[in-house]
């Protein structure tokens, strides 16, 4: 069994090595389904996520279900594979923590997106996730970014996410705690941690989640090394975006 | 790197792994763990290498460049010194890099200061170390933290350069020694290679030493160009060799000669882990903590879940190498081989005297002498009618963990060869240990000749199957036998009692003021804030004589609404001591302060325990106070809690208020108050006793010491006044609505006290010889009943047999313990003694840290100020109060131990005759409780005369009839009088009284 997260004052490295700024191993691809209105395929060290767009299209007939004719509903599908963690399991649709990340997503997109141009319809974004190692949330959104880039929906920045952490658990008195930028499944059980996803460069964060407990004191260190690694987010999927472009532009691919 | 892992840009987006720019960087760790509950999991790690990780020496320049720096921008200081050590073979001077048996072996040597600095710890070890003992590895990660002795952790398995991929085919432990050869050769070329370019002599380069016991490994390093050495070879070249020699463990080697000699095991093969998980999760087998009776080293108790009673571990074979105190499981023997408990007293000294510590050949496991000591036993069990209940036996098969500590002990002279105390030849010694429960210890030293006589702290290293005693080696000597300074610390090593001083860091938390410091005067300064001034109440203490660290004061007055007002001011130690800092962090490993009879250890620093917090008279004092008002029938009409200040008008010794409450001329206000306090509590008491509290007993004596000399004069027993009565009703009070309060407040998290109700089973013993033996009943289904049945249970000739009788219904209630109420369901918050619904420790916030954390918790319940969240989680007092339990009941039983030995210090070179009882009987002995000096020993059948009277002994009457060259008839509860002397004590080094029997009846 390897170390726990104490050992990071004895060299400040993490538990797998990395230092507290930086982000994981970040690789994403664009529309990986031809099938798909939008798709993408998304990876945060060992977090794996596909996303799929579906519309705008129009509402089916459920006239009760949404209220809104004047603008697009975004909804969000969530399915974890059960070979995704370390003990094969399957979850259920009933699940909270899935049903709340789902209105997390959707609530994000909901004022992201320019929905008024799609009145009477929706937008449906499926994520599968194939593999966990913390920062899902983030991964989630990541994808979502790309995937309704990919469909052509329009919308106002990239929303990019990451998660922030610090060194020490709540509990334990260490004066001294660094922040810490992507936290990997490990981290995530014993730190308290916080997820953060900004739209565009201007630091406007549109998503903030926190279930854990911190000192107060620790927040800010925590929330500007999370900004900060959404930038490095959004400086790598606009390289994937504008790769994408490119190629339509050639015409090598359609 | 670093800088380049995350910003890097992607250039393509559908590549192949091998086109990955980190793909040399990233690898993953793969591995295969098993759960609790049995489940395979495949866990998969990332790992990030890189080439920043600095080799942090104080010659290299270069990786002072990459050096890491954290959030704040501070740079990691460098740790290993540019001029280190030399010694013969490496006279340049080097750096050591232990593998992870060197340091499982001899972490002792490593915390030397005479030797083992600039120290490298590589990640692999420290990963090893971890998983192989948690103990060791936070004392390295202590050592780690130590600026003097520079040790310095590298984490190899996150550079580049020294990332070693298990090969296929290659054990885990292979491929670590090769990740440990690989970093030591990586450390000597960046060395060679940071000297250069420093421009200095490559002569000067440090050498780095691998240290290991391994010999395959160490023969692979030589293979590789390392330098290598073994502990042994290396300390042999150190100064002090001599005195570090001892210290290694002896484990290694024995190993070595033993494979040679293909020795046969002694002791039956412990299960694989996994087979005991599964035999104790289908329940086949049974875990639980291995106890080994005090009378006969060769009998131990286990408790299971699973049963009621205990289950009987009999004989060495059985035990199987466990010992004291391990966490064991254990398989039930089949019914044929049930024994009853034994009535016979064995001792290991006058079995095994003539054991040869050297000798290993031929060896058997169970000597002839235990044989046959085991083979009567059976056939007095087969002889007996079926009456004798026989109980379930079983055996040890393996040992989840085991508890080994530290020692103290002495050497077993008779074990040292003469020539070797003259020459410093090594060989082997038996020590034994002080805790009658360990088993003799084989040490390998150098320094017999110099350590016999001598009180010794020892450590267990291993227990092979081919040993018939537990290898360990020898730490340090402690002093003298019978020297007060050997004897004190050999009693706190003993229970684990903290008694260095107080580190500096603790003292920078005291006030800057000293004992000058005061209340403040204004009433608006920040201290006054929220506290009540209670300054014009007439308060009073009551101590006992000489108590310099008091913790509670009380008042009482007369409301004009015919009822009465009672205040409880308890001292306000948590103004003083913040939470987490240094001063909390040390009260809380400590936990209580230990009272012996010379000595008093202190939890606080002096300043604050015997000065600022005491509420000493005369001085204003800050105060936590509970107050009620309280009806003449001792109804509570309303309580209140607050911060206050107070001024106490005086100190009584409990003598002292006692003769001022009869003497009926005092009419002064203090001493009325003192009635109705008086008045009120024997109410409280009788209200208490109505409900079902136990009133139990306990030996006390108190050692009278020569003031100026303070050696032991006399002993006395402890009288019981109705102050102290009264002092304890309205502690019990305070401390009864204090837990009700901030359970109220914090139903998870509250601090609380339980007193578990015992099992019947526990009184099923006594309750039988109460009944065979007096006709008494003894109910236990209820405290109240309990209560009740020990009030009926006299003698009419012998006033003394009621306390008899409740000391040994003490000994078989469960111990109290605290507890945090989350993890309880409300009904077992009961204190059985005390027949209270809820309860926690609240008055005593100098000595005990429980109290400590209930009054930060009781100031948040009033707003006081807010709670820190070290004492709102959960986990943090689980484990506060997992180590108070245990420091409590060291405390208690190095006090009782303290007495103990003073006891006998006492009556050194007197011969006194004194009434005793007859406590416990058996086949070839009893035990006898002398209440004049509180002492209880055992007399065995050949200190009655010599040679050994035969003995014919009724178990089930409790009688031992002996016949002979003396006859004697001895039963249960029978009043006897002994002659008491002392002696020396071979086994355990101590001085003990030792008792004859004179004759019966009174003196």
């Amino acid at each position: 069994m390897p170390l726990d997260t104490s050992t990071y004052s004895l060299a400040l490295l993490r538990l797998d090595g990395r230092r507290w700024n930086e982000l994981r191993r970040l690789t994403a691809q664009i529309s990986t389904q031809a099938s798909a209105d939008g798709s993408s395929f998304l990876s945060m060290g060992n977090t794996k996520v596909i996303c799929t767009v579906t519309g705008p299209s129009e509402v089916k007939a459920a006239p009760g279900a949404s209220g809104r004719g004047d603008e697009a509903v975004v909804s969000v599908e969530i399915s974890v594979a059960g070979f995704s963690g370390v003990e094969r399991k399957r979850r259920g649709k009933g699940d909270k923590r899935i049903y709340e990340m789902q209105t997390t997503i959707a609530t994000a997109f909901q004022a992201t997106l320019f929905t008024h141009l799609y009145p009477r319809s929706t937008i449906t974004i499926s994520l599968h996730i194939l593999s966990l190692d913390g920062s899902l949330l983030a991964t989630c959104l990541n994808a979502s970014t790309l995937a309704l880039i990919d469909a052509g929906v329009p919308m106002r920045d990239y929303i990019c996410a990451t998660t922030a952490g610090s060194t020490s658990s709540y509990s334990s008195n260490d004066e001294k705690a660094d922040p810490l930028l992507d936290l990997n499944g490990s981290e995530e059980l014993e730190l308290p941690f916080l997820t953060v996803a900004t739209c565009g460069t201007e630091d406007e964060v549109s998503v903030l989640v926190m279930e854990t407990r911190v000192q107060v004191g620790r927040l800010e260190g925590m929330l500007a090394v999370g900004v900060d690694g959404c930038k490095q987010v959004r400086d790598i999927l606009d390289v994937v975006v504008r790769a994408r472009g490119k190629r339509i532009l050639e015409g090598s691919q359609l | 790197m670093s800088s380049t892992l995350s910003n890097n840009a992607m250039t393509s987006l559908k590549r192949s792994l091998a086109a990955d720019p980190f793909a040399s960087n990233i690898s993953s760790k793969v591995y295969v763990r098993s759960t609790k509950s049995g489940k395979v999991q495949k866990i998969v790690r990332e790992l990030y290498l890189r080439q920043d990780i600095p080799c942090s020496s104080k010659l290299c320049t270069s990786c002072l460049k990459t050096a890491p720096r954290d959030a704040s921008g501070v740079l990691a200081p460098l740790v290993l010194s540019a001029k280190p050590a030399g010694t013969k073979k490496y006279k340049q001077g080097h750096y050591l890099v232990p593998d992870t048996n060197a340091l499982l072996n001899a972490l002792d040597l490593f915390e030397q200061t005479a030797a083992f600095y600039d120290v490298i710890i590589l990640q692999t070890v420290l990963e090893e170390l971890r998983n192989r003992s948690l103990p060791l590895y936070n004392r390295l990660i202590g050592l780690t933290k130590s600026e003097e002795k520079r040790f310095y952790v590298f984490f190899n398995d996150f550079r580049l350069e020294t990332y070693v991929v298990r090969d296929p085919g290659e054990s885990i432990n292979d491929r670590n020694d090769r990740a440990v050869r690989r970093a030591v050769k990586w450390y000597g070329e960046h060395l060679t290679e940071a000297v250069k370019a420093a421009g200095g002599n490559s002569k000067s380069v440090p050498a780095v030493v691998m240290l290991s016991d391994d010999k395959e490994n160490l023969t692979k390093a030589k293979r590789d160009g390392i330098d290598a050495t073994s502990l042994k070879e290396y300390v042999g070249g150190l100064e002090n060799a001599d005195q570090l020699l001892d210290m290694i463990s002896v484990v290694k080697e024995g190993r070595e000669l033993r494979d040679a000699r293909s020795a046969e095991a002694l002791y039956a093969e412990y299960f694989s882990v996994s087979k005991m998980m599964t035999g104790v999760k289908n329940g086949t087998l049974h875990q639980g903590i291995f106890n080994v009776s005090p009378y006969n080293y060769l009998e131990g108790s286990i408790k299971v879940p699973a049963f009621d009673k205990s289950l009987i571990v009999l004989g060495r074979e059985n035990i199987n190498r466990a010992v004291h105190g391990d966490v064991v499981v254990v398989e039930v023997l089949p019914k044929d081989q049930w024994k009853e408990p034994s009535t016979k007293i064995i001792e290991e000294e006058s079995m095994n005297r003539d054991e040869n510590a050297d000798a290993d050949e031929g060896e058997a496991v169970v000597t002839e002498k235990e044989r046959k000591a085991l083979q009567e036993e059976v056939k007095k069990m087969h002889s007996k009618s079926s009456e004798g209940k026989p109980q379930p036996t079983a055996k040890v098969v393996g040992v989840v963990k085991r508890n080994w500590r530290q020692y103290v002990g002495h050497v077993d002279e008779s074990s040292v060869s003469q020539s070797a105390k003259e020459n410093r030849k090594q060989q082997t010694v038996f020590l034994i240990p002080m805790d009658k429960k360990i088993p003799k210890i084989r040490v390998r030293t150098r320094q017999a000749g110099e350590i016999i006589g001598k009180r010794v702290l020892v450590t267990i290293d291993s227990w092979d199957r081919d040993s018939r005693h537990p290898v360990g080696h020898f730490v340090r000597s402690l002093g003298d036998l019978e020297t007060k300074g050997a004897e004190t610390e050999a009693l706190l090593l003993e229970y684990d009692v903290q008694y260095r001083p107080f580190p500096k860091a603790v003292l920078d938390c005291l006030p800057a003021e000293g004992h000058d410091w005061i209340v403040p005067p204004s009433t608006d300064d920040p201290g006054w804030k929220d506290r009540k001034d209670l300054r014009h109440l007439d308060i009073c203490s009551i101590d006992p004589i000489g108590c310099q660290d008091i913790d509670d004061a009380l008042h009482a007055r007369p409301l004009p609404n015919g009822n009465f007002e009672v205040g409880v001011h308890i001292a306000d130690v948590s103004h003083f001591v913040k939470p987490n800092n240094a001063m909390d962090a040390e009260a809380s490993i400590r936990g209580t302060t230990v009272y012996l009879v010379d000595k008093r250890i202190d939890m606080l620093p002096m300043l604050l325990g015997t000065d600022l917090c005491s509420l000493k008279p005369y001085v204003e004092r800050y105060a936590f106070s509970a107050i009620w008002e309280i009806t003449p029938d001792a109804e509570i009409v309303k309580s209140d809690f607050t911060k206050s200040v107070i001024k106490s008008r005086e100190a009584f010794s409990y003598e002292a208020a006692q003769i001022r409450v009869d003497d009926e001329t005092q009419q002064d206000e203090l001493t009325t108050n003192i009635r109705i306090l008086l008045m009120l509590s024997k109410k409280f008491k009788q209200k208490r006793m109505d409900a079902g509290a136990l009133s139990l007993s306990s030996p006390e004596v108190r050692v009278e010491m020569e003031s100026e000399t303070s050696d032991p004069i006399d002993v006395k027993t402890k009288k019981h006044l109705a102050t102290m009565s009264l002092v304890e009703e309205f502690m019990l009070l305070a401390n009864t609505s204090v837990a009700a309060k901030i359970y109220e407040a914090f139903p998870q998290t509250a601090m609380l006290r339980r007193h578990g109700a015992p099992p019947k089973t526990n009184f099923e013993e006594l309750a039988n010889q109460l009944k065979v033996k007096r006709g008494c009943e003894l109910k236990v289904s209820s405290s109240k009943e309990l209560a009740d049945s020990l009030d009926a249970c006299v003698d009419p000739q012998e006033p003394f047999f009621n306390t008899l009788v409740r000391v040994m219904a003490t000994r078989c209630m469960m111990s109290a313990e605290y507890f945090c109420s989350g993890t309880q369901a409300y009904p077992e918050f009961r204190h059985y003694g005390l027949a209270s619904e809820i309860y926690t420790h609240f008055t005593s916030p100098i000595r005990r840290y429980a109290d400590l954390v209930a009054h930060r918790q009781l100031a948040a319940a009033i707003n006081y100020e807010a709670l820190h969240p070290a004492v709102r989680s959960k986990g943090k007092l689980e484990a506060v109060c997992k180590n108070i339990n245990v420091r409590h009941r060291n405390a208690q039983q190095a006090g009782r131990a303290s007495i103990e030995y003073y006891v006998g210090q006492a009556l050194k070179g007197r011969i006194v005759e004194e009434e005793g009882f007859v406590m416990k009987i058996f086949s070839n002995g009893f035990v006898v409780f002398v209440p004049r000096f509180g002492i209880e020993s055992l007399i065995r059948l050949r200190d009655l005369a010599d040679p050994e009277p035969e003995s014919v002994f009724d178990a089930e009457n409790y009688v031992l009839r002996t016949s002979g060259n003396r006859e004697v008839e001895v039963e249960l509860f029978e009043k006897v009088v002994v002659r008491i002397s002392d002696v020396l004590e071979e086994k355990t080094g101590k001085r003990k009284v030792k008792l004859e029997l004179v004759g019966k009846g009174s003196k």
